[in-house]
Order: structure tokens, then C-alpha cells, then sequence
């Protein structure tokens, strides 16, 4: 295995050997297998609820635990000085970090996988009729959590776990409300503030762009242009929280 | 980009400084190196001694990469220090070594061996062969959570090894040993040196460095203030004389009028410590003034001695800390 690969597998190991992803992830099955107690609320929409059910309970599990993960993965390692061993070793701190952020959103694929699969049972369970948007609903949301976690580790390249949880957290409903900004923004008439709600709205990453969760509940078609513009926007805000925290990774110090 | 010179000298440090800015503002600054210039000869175990804040640490952190110089240059067999490929000829124990808990010690050498570039069958030999040499062979499938620090020590010290370096950089190797882990790893040290490894490495426990060290650095506040073989470091020093006065009291031997290097009053008696040149002229005052000499013997020379006498004549009282500029 090459040494990228060791450290993309061993951060995927140290989140599988770690309690709260291992209590999040039984806890997620628990609530996904209970979500047909939510059926009993419903004679009609009876598909939409335990779609829309399922789909937001897995969204807000694995957003928590994004949080939860990104935040200390570079603070946790330089308070702790494990990254004194590994970064001593011949590879850069970019390789570093870059497999860092893999192995994270290796842990969070494999428990999005997980998750799938208990939601695709219960579906065929309850003879609820499968659809592909339901499929690009769940690939949206792991670009979201490919977007959260790299702002986390940008945060966590200069801030302690705390501080970086509460940032991401705060990019993530900034995030969710920039549609809403962007309609304030429009509605002012005074020029500074209705510029400086546009300035934050351009940036924030919009966070909606990502996600085609109401389209699954009501069986609504996503195009291939929305997808994938929303797939490559939220790729470029990645890119760029990842460039800003290698910018600031490489530059600092370990005393 | 020029290659790795295995045959450049293993450590060249020239003009290194490092200031590091400290405070809520960062307003503060401590200057824990100035300008320290050393240079580690192949197969040497070479010491860096000095009391805390001096700049070991920071030495080191820098040559591994860790911290990043204000000033100067550090290179590694010829190489700049942030060449990661440099590091690959190179294994590091750092002070008090967190390696990942949730790793089984097995687990952390075989990482450790990936990160260099090693793989498959000549990796699990190697991992088994190393953890064998720090006597960790039974306890390689724990979860490194529920080792001792003397067990993680020795688990650090197998990742440091498992690439088979051309040097070894220490920090503080035998801090949490027990004195038969001490022992063992001072005689790790030495079969590495024997093998033809460079061995760097800071130590606070004078007779470790004494046991081992081929040349010595001695720093203070960040500067080089000796620098040699431990012999003629201490060859350097000047002879002096202990003699036990009874019969006088300390402000009578005082006023003796010959240069002391030193007096202590001991339960009714005074030691004193005089150059050899003057002790003469000590022994002959003291009887002349009513007094007693229990005892007179040439002092040894030690490290501590020269380790005392350089943090005094860099004006130091206290051996604390870097320099602090507000």
C-alpha cells in the first residue's frame, strides 16, 4: 500500500475504532428502521414520508457527524503531537492533509452506504416505488458532506476542535439559508446593506445547490445540467476550503 | 533539484534562528534560537545538552520539519529539511511520543513503515524484527491505550527504526524508562552506532550523555555555548580542588582572601572548591587562621561541571526559558 493509501485507510480505521461514530452509526439504524412508526401519521403520502423521512434523518446524522469528525481533524492531531510521527515520516503535510480529508469522506461513504441500504429495505419492504432522484439525493448530500468537511479541516488547520464545530456548524445553516439571503438581498433598498448581504451570499457556499432531497419526496425529475453544476459548485468550494487549508498547514508550526 | 547525498554530511545547521511570536496579539516575541551553527559527521553520536528552553527541541523540531526557521539554513544529508524525501533516511523519536492510541503497537510500526515506502512481505519481517529489538514482541497486539509510558516509548522507538535510517534523531529517548529500559536503550543507541547510523540526540540526564554522546553541543537561551568532543570538552575545564574546612566559620573563610569557586556550609563544616593553582595558598590560609582540613581531593570532572560552569558564564541564573522581548 502506497504511504497516501496507508493514511487514507488509517483515518478511516481511527473512525471506525472511534465510540461516537460507532453510537452515531447504531443510532442511525435505529432511527431509519423506526421511521416506519412515522407511516402510522400518514394514509396518502404515505411514499413521500418515508422517503423524506428517511432521506432528512440520514442527512442530519451524517452532517452531525461530519461536524463531529472534520472539526478536530487536524487540531486534535497537533494538540495530541500524533502528527509528530506521521508528518516526520517522507511524506508532505499536503499529502497529509488531502488523505485526511479522504479517509473522512471514505468513513462517511461507507456509512452513507450503510445507511442506503436500510432505507432501499424499507422502501422495497413497504412496496414503496424506487426512483433514481432518490439515489441523486443521497450522491448530493455526499458532496454537501465533501463541502462541510473541508471547511472543517480549513477551520481546524488554525483552530482548536470547539472553535472549528461551532465555524462549520455556522457554514452549514449559512449554507442552507443562502437562497433565503439572496431574495433579502434583492428586497432591500438601502445599498450598503443589500450589498453586503449579496457579498455574503457570493461567500457562503449554497449549500442548496446540493441538495435534491425535496425533489426525491415528490418523485420529481433532477436534470443531468442541475446535478452536475451542483456537483461541480460544490466540488470548487471544496477545492477551495481544502487550498486555503493547505496554504495554512504547510505554513505553520508544531512546537 | 539535486539528489540525496547519502555521503553529505547527515546534519548542517548554519546562522539558524528561530523567534516564535506569542501572546493573544501575538505581540510578544521569545527568541528561542540565534544563530546556532553545528555540524554532524556520519556515524557520530552527537549530544545536544543544555536546560530547558535552551533550543534543543526546537533543533530538532526544525531539522524534522516540525517548525519552520525564522533564520538560516538546515539541511539534511545536503538536502533542505522540508524535502520529504530527505526524511526517509531518517528516524525520529520526539519527547513524550503520542503514537495513535487506537493502533495496536503492530498496527503503528506497520504504519510507520508504509509512510517510508516500505511494503508487503520485507515490511512484516522488518515490523517483527524491530518490535523483537525494543522487547514489544509480546505486547504487539494491544491497543497502544492500554500501554505503559515506558511501552510506548519503546513502541516510538521501533516506528523511529523500522526503515532502517542512516540517522536517528532523538529527543529525550530515555525520558519514562525505568533504569533497565534506560539501559536498554542506551544499548540500542549504541548498536545502532555500531551499525554505521548517525545518532542526534537531546537528553536533560548528564550520565546518559556522558555514556554515549561521541560530541557534545552545549546550548543556552538559544545559543551555542560549547561545542567538541566530550573529551576535549572536558579536558577544557579547569582542575579544581574540594576541600572540607572544620573549626572555621563560612564568613571567616571568606575573608580568606583566595578566589573560591564555590563554599557550602555542611553541618558545622564548610566545603570548598578552589582551582588547583590557588589551593595551595587555601590550605596554607585555612590552617594559619585556627582552622581544620577534614578532606582534600581533586575534584572530577564531570558534564554537570561543564554543564554548570557554561550556563554561568552566559550570565544565567536560572535555567529557565528562551529570551522574551515585550
Amino acid at each position: 500500500m502506497s504511504a497516501f493509501g496507508a493514511m487514507v485507510w488509517n483515518g478511516f480505521r481511527e473512525a471506525r475504532r472511534n465510540r461516537v461514530t460507532v453510537v452515531v452509526g447504531a443510532f442511525a439504524a435505529v432511527v431509519l428502521l423506526s421511521s416506519t412508526l412515522v407511516t402510522e401519521v400518514t394514509v396518502a403520502t404515505f411514499d413521500r414520508v418515508l422517503t423524506d423521512f428517511g432521506l432528512g434523518m440520514m442527512s442530519l446524522i451524517l452532517v452531525f457527524l461530519t461536524i463531529f469528525l472534520s472539526s478536530g481533524l487536524l487540531s486534535r492531531e497537533i494538540e495530541r503531537r500524533t502528527i509528530f510521527l506521521v508528518v516526520s515520516k517522507p511524506v508532505s503535510r499536503t499529502q497529509f492533509l488531502l488523505a485526511r480529508l479522504a479517509g473522512n469522506m471514505l468513513t462517511l461513504a461507507v456509512l452513507m452506504t450503510a445507511m442506503m441500504l436500510i432505507f432501499v429495505s424499507q422502501l422495497v419492504l413497504f412496496q414503496v416505488e424506487l426512483n433514481s432522484v432518490q439515489f441523486v439525493a443521497a450522491a448530493g448530500l455526499w458532496f454537501e458532506l465533501l463541502v462541510l468537511t473541508s471547511a472543517g479541516i480549513l477551520f481546524s488547520s488554525f483552530a482548536g476542535p470547539a472553535v472549528s464545530a461551532i465555524a462549520t456548524t455556522g457554514i452549514y445553516f449559512a449554507g442552507h439559508l443562502a437562497n433565503d439571503l439572496f431574495e433579502i438581498a434583492r428586497w432591500m433598498n438601502d445599498g450598503a446593506v443589500k450589498s453586503l448581504a449579496m457579498a455574503l451570499y457570493y461567500m457562503l457556499p449554497n449549500l442548496e445547490r446540493m441538495n435534491f432531497r425535496p425533489q426525491a419526496t415528490y418523485a420529481l425529475s433532477v436534470d443531468a445540467s442541475t446535478f452536475f453544476s451542483g456537483v461541480g459548485y460544490g466540488l470548487g468550494w471544496a477545492a477551495l476550503f481544502t487550498a486555503a487549508a493547505i496554504f495554512i498547514f504547510e505554513r505553520r508550526d508544531f512546537r | 533539484m539535486t539528489a540525496i547525498s547519502p555521503d553529505a554530511p547527515p546534519i548542517q545547521v548554519r546562522g539558524l534562528s528561530k523567534t516564535y511570536k506569542v501572546g493573544f496579539w501575538f505581540n510578544r516575541t521569545v527568541r528561542a534560537l540565534q544563530g546556532l551553527d553545528l555540524e554532524v559527521g556520519p556515524g557520530q553520536i552527537y549530544g545536544l545538552l543544555g536546560p530547558n528552553g535552551a533550543g534543543k527541541s526546537t533543533t530538532i523540531k526544525i531539522l524534522m520539519n516540525l517548525v519552520r526557521p525564522s533564520g538560516g539554513t538546515a539541511l539534511l544529508f545536503g538536502q533542505p529539511v522540508d524535502r520529504a524525501a530527505t526524511r526517509r533516511l531518517v528516524g525520529f523519536l520526539p519527547e513524550n511520543p503520542a503514537p495513535y492510541e487506537y493502533l495496536t503497537g503492530r498496527e503503528f510500526v506497520t504504519l510507520a513503515g508504509q509512510l517510508s515506502g516500505m511494503s508487503g512481505h520485507e515490511l512484516d519481517v522488518r515490523v517483527k524484527e524491530v518490535l523483537g529489538a525494543v522487547e514489544m514482541g509480546a505486547a504487539e497486539k494491544l491497543q497502544i491505550r492500554r500501554y505503559s509510558k515506558g511501552m510506548v516509548q519503546r513502541v516510538a522507538l521501533a516506528q523511529a527504526l523500522v526503515a532502517r535510517p542512516k540517522m536517528l534523531i532523538l529527543d529525550e529517548p530515555t525520558s519514562g524508562l525505568d533504569p533497565v529500559g534506560r539501559r536498554q536503550m542506551r544499548d540500542l543507541i549504541l548498536a545502532e552506532r555500531d551499525r554505521g547510523t548517525t545518532v542526534l540526540f537531546c537528553s536533560h540526564i548528564i550520565p546518559d550523555v556522558e555514556a554515549l554522546c561521541d560530541r557534545l553541543a552545549v546550548l543556552v537561551g538559544g545559543r551555542l555555548v560549547r561545542e567538541g568532543s566530550v573529551r576535549e570538552l572536558l579536558s577544557a575545564q579547569v582542575p579544581t580542588v574540594e576541600l572540607v574546612v572544620e573549626g572555621l566559620k563560612m564568613d571567616q573563610v571568606k575573608n580568606l582572601g583566595v578566589a573560591l569557586e564555590s563554599s557550602q556550609a555542611l553541618d558545622g563544616r564548610v566545603l570548598l572548591q578552589v582551582s588547583d593553582t590557588d589551593s595551595q595558598r587555601l590550605l596554607s590560609q585555612v590552617l594559619a587562621a585556627g582552622g581544620r582540613v577534614n578532606s582534600l581531593q581533586a575534584a572530577k570532572f564531570s558534564l554537570e561541571q561543564l554543564f554548570m560552569d557554561a550556563l554561568k558564564d552566559s550570565g544565567r541564573t536560572t535555567s529557565v526559558g528562551g529570551e522574551i522581548n515585550t
